[in-house]
């Protein structure tokens, strides 16, 4: 059939209204505005443990709900709110995992508009079902009372490793040469810069405080000099300890949700892993251990939305249920299952970070 | 009316559908050589989803001083052995999303009758005792290049590991210890042939075995040890024993990551999506058939057991802790400045008429780079008093011939020698390269060397390959031939003459210091 020329000009003209007038309806319903191509698209770094959160389609989905668009890149925390080569890349926001950063950022002159503890996640250490049976032999590892999950005396583990004594010297006889425990690199990521403050804390018998860190800075500064090359990011870390296994890591310090993410990302792959023949991956809770909290830096007031939408029930639901993250004060939302032996409720005896100036000074110790 | 409009609407419809479909995609990849294997898996990927795929092959150093660099690698995704090498280089967080595809132990592959003579057959073996293998003149190895790529880093890093005898890691003070430097040094001694690259240098194994050359062992990844056993096995030759240093070994975790060139979205969710199809089941089951470990495979998944070649990806292996990154740039310093075996290399330059204009200037450039310390170390190439230089400048004969040492002062002087030089007569480079084996042959202590020989030259020649290579079979070590090409080259000649000594030709018109860093990987 031939097409007139003023049968063509009123159709283009009848689509592009037909186009208009859908798109005025559709742009007030937030669930479509993603699709019409107002997306706001938001730049920041986030720590790695976080990636999964944000990549998860379900996430997406919901962020685009509130017309929001994450090009969200793995930094470490520490590094992520100090290093000039990050933040002249002008990120609209920033993601790190303690609240100690967000003092760490203003004193890096990063101008700040709002920031709020998004997630909550303990400082767990990563190991292999083989370790965990030799060291509860020791009395190293023991099963907590109420909760029943692994706690680990990390202060008699760090003393060992330490003293350079031996895997076979703790009973672990699969393992070849000496005793060790790694964690990512605190000068640039969170997991390694809470483990520190941790570590200090052991060391000095008591939340470390600047005294307390002229006597015992040097342990812990060892103690970090003995891990070699640490990972700049949470997330890597734990993708190296899963890859990696008992023969590359042994035992690795990381974020409680890290493990039950992996687990409910691919459940039959978790099933296979647990009625495999091979060494199993395990969770310990360090006694005492600290929190991380995940603290939402906003820089641009584009990103005010996200603060919203980040705390929003929905996505709440989808970071605990699917990531294992708990809430901003360290609850677990009702009703969601946990997977067995790993997950408490509860965890005893969690102790509070030093504070920001004694951990400064512990990290340009360790740098020194 | 309305059915106009109707079709009008329906054609605009389907002219926009039509444009989204249009966007085939094209990914690029730079990647270790040892995943040569794994191309054709993901090359199915992108056949499937009608997109264009190419690999570039590089050692895994070579991809970390490629994301050093300001403008980063032009691909769209980096695959190195190991992600040590983007830990240590890529300072502005350029790769994204990386993960590892799978684990690979370096290990050593010891001929089995060499194994069985040296006791090594069905017992631990350390570090101490392949030391003293090499000591007592019983063993040599290939070994790529610690400067160059993961598997001769990861190897020469265990044994720095483990001369610190149980230490938990390397620190910065330990690479001034002399016991250290004496227990290393002494190993890499062991050290017949080099590379830059794992993959080639598993071929020039397979290569040799087939002409009838065989070489005592080779460092490399467990898996291409056993692609190696499968093809030695097919022509009925003699395995490799895979020993497993019971001190530690490294082990590469084969990462992909992506690159964000601002390429648009289409891009990067080919990226995730060809991450999924690797991690998915059925790949996984393929990938674990060449022998690589896979995270948390099980036994379910991994390739089976070859006791033969005592080949068992199951069994578990203590990994060395790699050392902090400012202590990794210096133990590799300190390979390519004292510890690596010498190099003695015969440079042929061509100036015959062919070369002039262009090629004369590639040439002088190239004279350049090689003898100015500053430039050539700074892709760490550089030379050692140690090693020891000849310069033979050739038309249709070599005109002239020049040697020194590597120090500072040596090298002027060949470049001196070489800036006087000027393009005219004819071409024999064979003339030339029969006169750099005289010259290598009459060394004193040639064993403690790598011999080389390097041809740089448009490639048009007069003269026969013949009599050169008779005198090369008839020499008491194999001298491989490099060809770096300048000008308008034709590669033919020089390509079949790297053919038969078992080397490899480059292109010096392009990227010099890169076609140098890649053939000095060699040598």
């Amino acid at each position: 059939m031939a097409i007139s020329r003023r049968a063509f000009g009123l159709g283009l003209l009848g689509a592009a209204a037909a186009g208009t007038g859908g798109y005025l309806t559709l742009k007030d319903r937030p669930e479509f505005r993603g699709y019409l191509g107002n997306r706001a698209h938001l730049f920041g770094f986030i720590g790695g443990e976080k990636q999964a959160f944000l990549a998860d389609p379900d996430v997406v989905r919901a962020l685009g709900g509130y017309g929001l668009q994450l090009d969200a890149r793995v930094a470490g925390s520490v590094e992520m709110v100090r290093e000039s080569a990050l933040l002249s890349q002008k990120p609209q926001f920033l993601w790190p995992s303690s609240s100690i950063m967000v003092d760490l950022a203003r004193k890096s002159g990063v101008a700040i508009r709002n920031d709020q503890v998004v997630l909550n996640s303990p400082i767990v250490v990563y190991t292999w079902g083989p370790v965990v049976e030799s060291l509860k032999k020791n009395g190293l590892v023991s099963v907590a009372a109420k909760g029943g999950y692994n706690q680990l005396d990390l202060k008699a583990l760090l003393d060992a490793v330490l003293a350079g004594k031996t895997w076979s010297a703790l009973g672990v006889d699969e393992l070849y040469g000496r005793a060790r425990i790694v964690s990512t690199d605190p000068n640039r990521s969170n997991s390694g810069f809470m483990f520190a403050g941790l570590v200090l804390s052991l060391m000095s018998g008591d939340v470390a405080t600047q005294e307390l860190l002229a006597q015992h800075g040097d342990q812990a500064k060892a103690l970090f000099r003995s891990m070699g090359l640490k990972s700049s990011s949470s997330g890597k870390l734990f993708d190296q300890y899963i890859a990696g296994g008992l023969g590359a890591e042994p035992m690795a310090v990381g974020y409680e949700n890290q493990l039950v993410e992996w687990a409910l990302a691919d459940p039959a792959r978790w099933q296979r892993v647990q009625a495999g023949t091979g060494a199993k991956p395990e969770m310990l809770y360090p006694r005492p251990t600290v929190y991380s909290a995940h603290p939402l830096i906003v820089i641009d007031p584009a990103v005010d939305t996200v603060l919203g939408a980040l705390t929003s029930p929905q996505l709440q639901e989808l970071a605990w249920s699917k990531h294992g993250f708990r809430g901003p004060l360290g609850t677990v939302a009702a009703g969601s299952g946990t997977i067995a032996g790993v997950r408490p409720a509860e965890i005893e005896a969690v102790l509070p970070m030093p504070s920001a100036d004694v951990m400064l000074a512990l990290l340009a110790q360790m740098e020194g | 009316m309305p059915k106009t409009l109707t079709s009008v609407l329906l054609l605009a419809f389907s002219v926009l559908l039509s444009a989204c479909n249009a966007s085939n995609v094209k990914f690029s990849i730079v990647s270790g050589s040892e995943n040569t294997v794994l191309e054709p898996i993901v090359q199915e990927f992108c056949s499937k989803q009608d997109a264009s795929c190419t690999f570039a092959y590089e050692g895994s150093l070579d991809i970390g001083l490629g994301l050093q660099k300001p403008g980063g690698v032009d691909q769209d995704a980096v695959w190195p052995a190991s992600s040590v090498w983007v830990d240590l280089f890529d300072s502005g967080r350029k790769v994204r999303n990386l993960t590892s595809i799978a684990q690979m132990p370096v290990i050593l592959g010891v001929r089995k009758s060499k194994a069985a003579e040296l006791g090594w057959v069905s017992k631990q073996v350390f570090m101490k005792d392949i030391h003293a293998a090499v000591k007592a003149g019983k063993l040599k190895f290939l070994m790529t290049s610690a400067t160059q790529s993961n598997s001769g880093a990861s190897a020469y890093l265990a044994m720095l590991s483990s001369a610190l005898g149980g230490k938990e890691v390397i620190e910065p003070g330990d690479l001034d210890k002399p016991d250290v430097r004496e227990a290393v040094g002494a190993l890499l001694q062991g050290v017949e042939r080099s590379s830059g690259s794992s993959g080639w240098l598993a071929d020039l194994y397979i290569d040799s075995a087939s002409q009838g050359t065989v070489y005592d062992a080779m460092w490399n990844y467990e898996a291409t040890l056993k692609e190696t056993n499968d093809k030695l096995k097919q022509m009925s030759k003699e395995p490799l024993y895979a020993v497993y240093p019971a001190d530690g070994v490294a082990v590469g975790d084969s990462p992909l990551g992506f690159i964000d060139h601002g390429r648009g979205a289409d891009i990067e969710k080919f990226f995730t999506d060809l991450l999924a199809y690797l991690q998915s089941d059925a790949v996984r089951k393929r990938i674990a058939d060449t022998g690589r470990r896979l995270p948390l495979g099980g036994p379910a998944i991994q390739a089976t057991a070859e006791p033969d070649w005592n080949f068992d990806p199951g069994r578990l292996v203590t990994s060395i802790r790699m050392p902090e990154p400012a202590v990794i740039r210096n133990a590799l310093d300190l390979y390519q400045q004292a510890l690596r075996k010498p190099s003695l290399t015969a440079l042929c330059f061509d100036f015959s008429g062919s070369m002039e204009d262009q090629g004369e200037k590639q040439l002088q450039a190239a004279a350049q780079f090689l003898f100015t310390p500053e430039k050539a170390s700074e892709v760490l190439v550089q030379w050692t008093p140690s090693d020891h230089i000849f310069v033979l400048p050739f038309d249709s004969a070599v005109r002239d011939n020049f040697e020194a040492s590597g120090d500072p002062a040596g090298q002027s002087r060949l470049l001196a020698a070489v800036a006087e030089q000027h393009a005219g007569g004819g071409t024999d480079m064979y003339a030339c390269a029969e006169q750099a084996l005289q010259k290598i042959t009459a060394t004193a202590d040639l064993s403690k060397y790598l011999p080389a020989i390097v041809i740089m030259t448009d490639g048009r020649t007069d003269g026969g390959a013949e009599m050169f290579l008779n005198q090369w079979r008839n020499a008491p070590v194999r001298v491989p031939v490099f060809g770096i090409t300048f000008g308008d080259a034709d590669k033919s000649q020089l390509d079949s003459l790297a053919k038969a000594t078992s080397a490899r030709v480059f292109d010096g018109s392009g990227d010099l210091a890169g076609a140098f860093r890649a053939a000095r990987g060699y040598n």
